[in-house]
């Protein structure tokens, strides 16, 4: 018995279940057709981001990524135990004479992988759109950090929402909190930084001012979203917002440990 | 006879709302067991019975490792592989086929499962890649009891494991608890069918309030509780909780018919 078969198990579940008919099309438009439209050499950006590399195209398009992906984390994660404890199916799996801790981290494994695997083959696909419209590829080591900083980024969230379903008493609570969470930080954290900025008496008239870019760094540090980008921002060498790739893996590394820790210790203590 | 498991002094309380504390989140102690001692023996069947909010289910959670009892925690992996559990009345529902379902639970336990032989055992061999959202509530049934046989338990605890299934279905779980038995399986069951109850169990454990006020075989509980002979588990059931047979109300299900104090147990 051990976490990994256990969680490849729930994870060929979640990929066969109804919600995936709705997930794959939406991860493949906002994936793939960011792909396309971001590598177009006509492509005008709003934000007047420059696009010059396929790592540019990739970066960019993460912005689709974090609406898309993190959305589908919370959208397979949210009944993740809810829906057992709900049906008493919960009660059967926590008799059996597996550890708690073993079986929080193969509902872990099981449910990151059910987003990670395809957002993983759609980026490759995109992959293949890039280099088509380009003729260039990003380096293996750009192709790590995209990839190493999208699978944290759905591991944080698939936490997040497996603690939110585990607390929860109905699924309806779960999905509240996972949305609202979800919201939080792809939505409002914006609201947040600029109310920051102007607490701090930084001016948030111009939002592209040193002081405000280096306080929506600092912020960012504290959103599963921004330490994305960060990570993201490691590679490229024309973006430096003020935070040393140490305070970045620092972030990481403690967004990868928290909600993990409070959800095994909460599985530990569930109560059927 | 051979003990499979034994039980002392196991006691559970249910946190309830504080309703009395200005704190939404505030809890207090509920309902639960109390100073169970009990000894589950090889190759008989137990039967659980009492009231409504009488204990069993609790009870029965606690033999399975899920509240963490006194001396009976829930991190007592090597205790839970003997034992099989079976909720009530579980609602299996999903794009999830059956053999899938049971593949989930067989992958909790540190063993070679034979599933086949299982789904043969329940009847389901022609449901086995059915999705559970297609099952009726007997097939549901027949599920739980498969899960309850993974690893080939030495002690099944099962909680109402009548309900939903078909007269023919309740004869045929019946001869198979009968058959496990006689292989030396221990069986804890809880059931409202109290006439096809006194036809199986060799013991009775009497529950209420969550204490237990009586264990033994049928005729040594009537006569401790000074039955006649021809008396039946309902008559315990009202010899307890102080009810005549004849005025016999819903409010058999009220926790407040007999206080705690009455039974030496501890005082709300």
């Amino acid at each position: 018995m051990s976490a990994f078969n256990l969680g490849w198990h729930i994870m060929k579940e979640r990929l066969l279940a109804g919600r995936m008919l709705v997930i794959w099309p939406l991860l493949a438009m906002f994936i793939l057709f960011s792909s396309w439209g971001l590598s177009d050499p006509k492509a005008n950006l709003p934000t007047g981001l420059v696009i010059d590399s396929a790592y540019d195209v990739m970066f960019a398009s993460t912005a689709f990524i974090i609406f898309s992906a993190t959305m589908g984390a919370v959208l397979i994660s949210f009944d993740g135990i809810s829906r057992d404890r709900l049906s008493g199916v919960l009660e059967v799996k926590l008799s059996q004479p597996i550890q708690r801790s073993v079986y929080a981290r193969a509902l872990l494994i099981g449910h990151w992988c059910a987003i990670f695997v395809p957002v993983l083959i759609l980026n490759l696909i995109g992959l293949v759109i890039i280099w088509y419209r380009m003729n260039e590829l990003p380096s293996l080591e750009e192709l790590f950090i995209h990839t190493l900083a999208t699978g944290l980024l759905l591991l944080w969230y698939t936490s997040i929402q497996l603690l939110a379903s585990s607390w929860a008493k109905d699924m309806g609570a779960s999905i509240a909190v996972g949305l609202g969470i979800w919201m939080l930080f792809t939505l409002l954290w914006l609201v947040l930084t600029t109310l920051a900025a102007g607490l701090l008496g930084v001016g948030v008239e111009n939002l592209n001012s040193t002081e405000y870019i280096r306080i929506e760094a600092i912020m960012d540090l504290f959103s599963p979203n921004g330490v994305y980008h960060h990570l993201l921002e490691m590679p490229l060498s024309d973006t430096d917002r003020g935070i040393s790739p140490l305070t970045t893996s620092i972030a990481a590394v403690l967004w990868s440990i928290l909600p993990l820790y409070l959800f095994i210790r909460r599985t530990e203590r569930m109560l059927p | 006879m051979e003990t499979s498991l034994t039980l002392k002094g196991v006691s559970w309380r249910h946190k309830v709302r504080d309703a009395s504390s200005w704190k939404p989140w505030a809890k207090k102690d509920g309902p639960g067991i109390h100073s169970i001692d009990l000894e589950i023996q090889k190759g008989t069947i137990l039967g659980l019975i009492g009231p409504n909010g009488a204990g069993k289910t609790t009870l029965m959670r606690a033999i399975c490792g899920l509240y963490d009892c006194e001396g009976f925690d829930k991190s007592c992996t090597s205790r839970r592989t003997g034992i099989g559990y079976m909720p009530e009345q579980i609602r299996w529902e999903g794009r999830v086929s059956v053999r899938s379902s049971l593949q989930t639970i067989s992958l909790m336990r540190d063993e070679d499962i034979d599933l086949d032989g299982i789904i043969e055992t329940v009847g389901l061999s022609s449901k086995s890649e059915h999705f559970l959202d297609d099952l009726s509530q007997g097939m549901r049934q027949r599920l739980s009891l498969a899960c309850a046989l993974i690893g080939e338990p030495k002690i099944l605890v099962m909680d109402e494991p009548l309900n939903g299934l078909d007269p023919l279905a309740q004869r045929a779980f019946c001869n198979l608890l009968k058959s496990l038995s006689s292989k030396g399986v221990a069986v804890v069951i809880s059931s409202h069918q109290v006439s096809d109850l006194e036809s199986f169990v060799d013991r009775i454990a009497l529950l209420h309030h969550g204490q237990l006020l009586a264990e033994g075989t049928l005729p040594s509980i009537r006569q401790n509780l000074g039955l006649k002979d021809s008396a039946g588990i309902v008559e315990m059931i009202c010899s307890v909780t102080g009810i005549e047979p004849e005025d016999v109300s819903l409010e058999l299900s009220n926790d407040d018919l007999l206080p705690f104090k009455q039974h030496g147990g501890e005082e709300e």
